[in-house]
């Protein structure tokens, strides 16, 4: 019953543009004392600047060490990724972060917790322009009245939006999600994609995002990486999500394709990669 | 089935702080069959686990109460045994004296080794052998959940009751509990309600989905029926053909809900202005080919000159929420299937008859029927190869799409199959699906055809999966298909708005007709805020020769849509009629007794008159002759219900006064 | 077979480095303050003894704890003795009594409310204060010490416990309800292990606080005990018999803190424990 054409599977090989962020051969391997144990082996996968890329897999697939790797946070075992023909070493700016859980600073305003990463960033910068730069980011996401709150004051999804300016501010070459909307309640979760999709194609950033939601994945990203099951776990399929943009979450849902590639993700996830919890 | 639940409006009112009263619930009236799996779905604040509260007696209802077998619930007991969302697990005690401890408690004249047993039993059915002796904090929120669902169950509940059972975990995660779940519930047959806010996890266990308005005063604001068969797996339920339909229908009301909170700040009142009651007119459409005379209507200002300068258009995902729109008050007026204003008067699906008012058609034709290419590769090229077909394949019944029991497309694919001997609900399985989801189903091979409008036929043919079996200039030229409607007390209140709506519709309709216009007809319906198609899809049948597929030669079909000529707008009785002779036949509605008065009421000529005379349009009486369709039966006006009992295939009709009055100032 | 054996031994190599990572940087800190001290009595003209005489003049105190010469001339030991034996009466009586009085605060929102404010006056006033009242009622020295020890400790162990009762999470509450638990089963299964870490935080603070009271109602009162031991060392002018009195003291302070938390720990399961 899924036959899917394929020309939604891609193919790196009719890729022409000029590859801007590379995986190659990545493998992550931890030693623990009872002998290595691997997490991610082999991955390949090229992004094009300004594509939007959603990766989908169990809890455990090693997704979060994969986008860890980009953000240099870890450093692959074997294989190397490279943005713009650099080997990533470390974590830079040039790479932001934006975590489930937030990670804002408490005993700091919405405005404080951005300026501190514009200061660190650009300290050769003026007072005046570093402030400006926060205040045009806290515009961006919506959140100019609420600059002044303290995130105990705010709300899941403005926190989010908070952390979403803060990386925004340094002006990344790729914006890193580590399943941002999770812990978000449905309506400020569609809010929230909506907004980010925004901010996506008016900056024509590079998104990597981490997703445990597919009707998320088939609204916001251009291909979906689809993991298999750890250990040794790698890319089991990418699929390419071919609505126009800009998209509308009622008109794609209108689309045949949409429930055909939905139908297909669900089958390679509930299936063929079946995850069976112990 | 007995009722096993019957919550027995319920209302729940909180005191606030400041003295003020808080409505959370508001006359919530649900019966629950036993062994059914109901779930309460809307968005949060809306008082679902307030609800699930009550059922479980852990809060009392302020009013009415909640009977479980003939008793009336006062307390929590373990014969409502709840599965939170946070697991609620005792984190001194392993997986095993967690559970051992409710059943200790409640099971406690059991002998002990029965009860070992049933514990031993349970930790095995959630699959945690090898977890029993851990502590909750040794391990995953999954298993944690599982722990708690054995725990519930081991104490033998009459009703389970499950808060967002797994509202706490990751989608994927939630995915394989889910099915476990509900292996699980059918295994045990035990009777569940449970509180969700995930559609999938909703319609996958669910037998009947009770959707709840927003709060303050939340109430039942719609039931879904969950037809898929059991035993279920995830994947047959994603690819059943209603599967689709029915998340649209739900995802749909929540987004009704999310609008309605922020609509609610500024509420809507009717502007009156340039002499007309009100000019901030709602009307609705679905995205189909001959919702052109609205959209015409609008861009071309047509609205605007007679005086409608703030009309929206709102573009809905299926007739179902055009009817709902309407009936609510949400939508002023809308394009709608010739048959729906009748049905909502007749009190189609048990509801109670609302008079409606549709005093001008809007076009004629423009579907068709579209069998898959699997049919076409089996040979069938005709209504006859077709029961062929039926009769060679035995254990599978054919299943064919339409879009609403009211339709043209659902009564006129029934009578087609009918004419050829095959009985549309025994022979084939009929379901209904919104237009825009007819192609993906043929795609993934849930349904084997369909009777639907455009663009929808075009796009099978273009995509090479079907072929057209017939038109419906095949099967009745010129008949009846969109019309405008709206509530009978909404024409009394705005009299001078209606007129100026028909007559502004009356001017689009000639626009789209005219053959000059249809380039733009196609450039503005092809605009993504109205029907959003690729022109490839829409051009056949509207500007091109129709295409047909299956390797048949394309034609020119002027009369395909047609919006004006030949006395398109004017309402035909006699039509309306024999909608009704069919809407009784299939058991859609009852056939009225007094059928002269209700079509009095809907099909209003005196307005279309008092339009095309205030337009200075020819006034030509449609004839009241007796028509046939394509297969020669003669329907005489005057005798409807001779046709009626004529007809071979037919359900058992109900005929019945329909009271319209006592509904008129309601 | 010898991957394993390498790895067992990198793995005790690495113990006792953890080891002495945690043990050098005291007793390196321990050295320096005790050379500094040496330096300034040496340099200053002070009455404080140095490091080397306290241990000169006090070498029979540090060296034999155990000696008894009747009267209230006996070895330390015997000394801090008497004193924990007062506080393991008055602290055991308040945890008990506190515990009881903290549930059932924490039970009755009427109590809660009726005895909150008392309480709140109470465990403000300082713990010798109450000395001269209970002299007066109980008209002997040890009873009075006890007592003192009792009204000093009784006030963190009511108040954490009725803190944990009142928090216990509602859920299990829930689940209580919803099983219809018995009293009993409630209050043994869940209201009891719900509440054993603030039970335990209480009893902490308290043990802390019995210790600082005894001192000082020893003081006071006379006869055996670590408190009179000092008082009466100053009265002597036996500066380094005090001084040495005072490590006693802090040592064992600090075996009573380590003693109840460890209790605490093995009583706690994991993922109960407060902060």
């Amino acid at each position: 019953m899924q036959t899917l054409n394929d020309a939604a599977l891609s193919n790196q090989a009719t890729l022409t543009r000029d590859p801007y962020l590379v995986i190659e051969n990545v493998s992550k391997v931890y030693p623990t004392p009872t002998g290595s144990y691997t997490v991610l082996e082999n991955i390949n996968l090229t992004v094009q600047e300004g594509e939007f890329i959603c990766v989908i897999g169990h809890s455990g697939c090693g997704k979060s060490t994969l986008l860890d790797m980009v953000a240099g946070f870890r450093k692959p075992s074997g294989g190397e990724v490279r943005l713009q023909e650099q080997s990533i070493q470390e974590p830079g700016p040039d790479r932001m972060v934006v975590f489930q859980n937030y990670s804002l600073l408490p005993w700091l305003t919405a405005f404080e917790n951005v300026l501190l990463g514009v200061n660190s960033v650009y300290p050769e910068k003026s007072q005046s322009d570093k402030e400006a730069i926060v205040r045009e980011h806290l515009a961006l996401v919506g959140l100019t009245e609420a600059a002044n709150k303290k995130p105990g004051a705010l709300s899941g999804g403005m926190k989010q939006r908070v952390s979403i300016a803060r990386a925004l501010a340094l002006r990344p070459k790729v914006l890193i999600l580590d399943e941002p909307f999770g812990a978000l309640d449905p309506i400020t979760r569609e809010e929230l994609q909506e907004e980010l999709v925004k901010i996506w194609q008016d900056h024509q950033i590079t998104v990597l995002m981490i997703t445990h939601d597919i009707d998320e994945a088939l609204f916001l990203s251009d291909r979906l990486v689809m993991m298999t099951n750890g250990p040794a776990a790698n890319i089991g399929e990418v699929l390419n999500i071919p609505f126009e943009r800009p998209r509308d979450r009622a008109r794609i849902m209108e689309d045949p394709n949409y429930y055909e590639l939905r139908n297909y993700a669900l089958d390679f996830l509930y299936r063929r990669f079946a995850h069976d919890e112990e | 089935m007995s009722v096993f639940v019957e919550i027995d409006h319920v209302d729940r009112v909180f005191a606030l702080a400041d003295g003020g009263q808080y409505v959370a619930l508001k006359n919530i009236d649900l019966k629950i069959q036993k062994g059914e799996f109901v779930s309460l779905v809307g968005h949060s604040g809306c008082g679902k686990s307030t609800l699930l509260n009550i059922l479980s007696g852990l809060d009392r209802p302020s009013t009415g109460g909640v009977i479980l077998e003939g008793r009336e619930v006062k307390g929590p007991g373990p014969d409502r045994m709840v599965v939170f969302q946070n697991y609620s697990l005792l984190p001194w005690l392993t997986v095993r004296e967690n559970i051992s401890l409710a059943v200790d408690e409640v099971l406690g004249t059991t002998p002990e080794s029965e009860r070992k047993e049933i514990i031993e039993q349970h930790i095995n059915m959630v699959g945690l052998r090898h977890a029993a002796d851990k502590l909750p904090g040794q391990i995953s929120g999954g298993m944690k959940q599982r722990v708690a669902i054995a725990r519930a169950l081991a104490i033998r509940p009459k009703l389970l009751l499950l808060d967002e059972p797994f509202g706490a975990l990751d989608a994927l995660t939630r995915g394989g509990l889910q099915e476990q779940l509900m292996r699980i519930c059918e295994e045990s047959q035990v009777t569940c309600v449970m509180v969700t806010h995930d559609v999938d996890e909703a319609l996958l266990l669910s037998d009947r989905v009770v959707l709840l308005t927003n709060g303050p005063e939340a109430h039942i604001g719609q039931i879904v029926d969950v037809p898929f068969p059991r035993p279920r797996h995830r994947m047959e339920v994603v690819n059943h053909p209603n599967y689709y339909g029915l998340r649209g229908e739900i995802v749909y009301f929540l987004n009704q809900q999310k609008r309605a909170k922020k609509r609610k700040a500024e509420p809507v009142v009717a502007v009156a202005r340039n002499g007309l009651e009100k000019v901030n007119l709602d009307l609705g459409f679905i995205p189909l080919t001959d919702c052109a005379p609205m959209v015409i209507a609008k861009e071309k200002g047509f609205f605007e000159r007679h005086g409608l300068t703030d009309v929206t258009l709102s573009r809905e995902p299926s007739w179902k929420a055009i009817a709902e729109g309407v009936t609510s008050k949400r939508l002023d007026g809308a394009v709608m299937l010739a048959g729906l204003p009748i049905g909502l008067t007749l009190g189609m699906g048990n509801h109670s008859p609302l008079p409606m008012v549709s005093s001008i058609v809007l076009s004629r034709n423009g579907n068709a029927i579209t069998f898959s290419k699997r049919l076409y590769d089996e040979g069938v090229r005709n209504l006859a190869d077709f029961k062929g077909v039926i009769a060679r394949s035995s254990d599978k019944v054919p299943t064919l799409g339409m879009v609403h029991p009211a339709s043209m497309h659902n009564l006129m694919l029934r009578y087609w199959l009918a004419s050829g001997d095959i009985d549309p609900d025994r022979d084939v399985s009929l379901t209904m699906i919104p237009p825009a989801q007819m192609v993906s189903n043929l795609k993934a091979g849930n349904i084997d055809g369909y009777c639907v409008g455009e663009p929808w036929n075009s796009r099978a043919i273009h995509e090479d999966l079907g072929f057209i079996m017939a038109t419906d200039l095949d099967l009745w030229q010129g008949h009846v298909e969109k019309v405008l409607g709206v509530r009978e007390d909404w024409a009394n209140q705005y009299p001078q708005t209606h007129l100026s709506l028909i007559k502004a519709l009356l001017e689009a309709c000639e626009f789209c007709d005219d053959r000059r216009n249809r380039e733009e007809v196609l450039e503005i319906l092809c605009r993504p805020e109205y029907v959003g198609s690729d022109p490839i899809y829409t051009r056949p049948g509207l500007i091109d020769p129709y295409e047909f597929g299956g390797g048949m030669e394309s034609k020119q079909l002027l009369r395909f849509n047609q919006f004006y000529v030949d006395h398109t707008n004017c309402p035909n009785r006699s039509e309306s009629l024999w909608i009704m002779t069919q809407l009784a036949r299939w058991g859609i509605t009852a056939f009225p007794k007094n059928w002269i008065e209700v079509l009095e009421r809907i099909n209003r000529l005196d307005l279309y008159w008092e339009a095309t005379r205030q337009l200075g349009l020819p006034q030509i009486e449609p004839n009241r002759h007796p028509f046939a369709l394509f297969d020669g039966v003669t329907f005489d006006p005057d005798e409807p219900m001779e046709y009626l009992n004529s007809l071979p295939i037919r359900r058992e009709v109900q005929i019945q006064e329909i009271s319209l009055d006592s509904l008129v100032t309601a | 077979m010898t991957v394993q054996a390498t790895q067992r031994s990198r793995f005790n190599s690495q113990g006792i480095t953890t080891y002495l990572k945690t043990l050098i940087p005291p007793v390196v800190a321990i050295a320096i303050f005790l050379i500094l001290w040496q330096v300034l009595t040496m340099t200053t003209g002070t009455l404080l003894p140095s490091p080397v005489r306290t241990v000169q003049e006090a070498g029979d105190l540090i060296f034999d704890p155990f000696f008894d010469n009747g009267g209230t001339a006996k070895g330390l030991f015997w000394q801090v003795l008497t004193s924990l034996r007062r506080v393991a009466i008055g602290f055991t009586l308040a945890a008990i009594v506190g515990v009881a009085v903290g549930v059932l605060i924490g039970t009755s929102e009427l109590m809660f409310r009726a005895l909150d404010p008392i309480f709140q006056v109470l465990r403000t006033v300082p713990p010798l204060a109450w000395l001269p009242l209970s002299l007066a009622a109980f008209q002997q020295a040890n009873p009075s010490a006890i007592f003192v020890i009792f009204i000093t400790a009784i006030w963190p162990i009511i108040l954490n416990t009725a803190e944990g009762v009142r928090r216990i999470p509602q859920d299990y509450n829930n689940v209580a309800r919803v099983l219809k638990l018995s009293k009993q089963k409630y209050f043994f299964k869940i209201l009891f292990p719900a509440t054993v870490p603030y039970i335990f935080t209480g009893l902490r603070i308290g043990i802390g606080l019995s210790w600082l009271a005894i001192v000082a109602a020893e003081m006071l009162i006379g006869g055996v005990g670590i408190g009179f031991f000092i008082w009466d060392a100053w009265n002597s002018s036996r500066v380094s018999d005090i001084i040495v009195a005072i490590v006693y003291v802090g040592i064992v302070g600090l075996l009573l803190d380590r003693l109840v938390s460890y209790i605490g720990s093995k009583v706690v399961p994991e993922e109960q424990k407060v902060g």
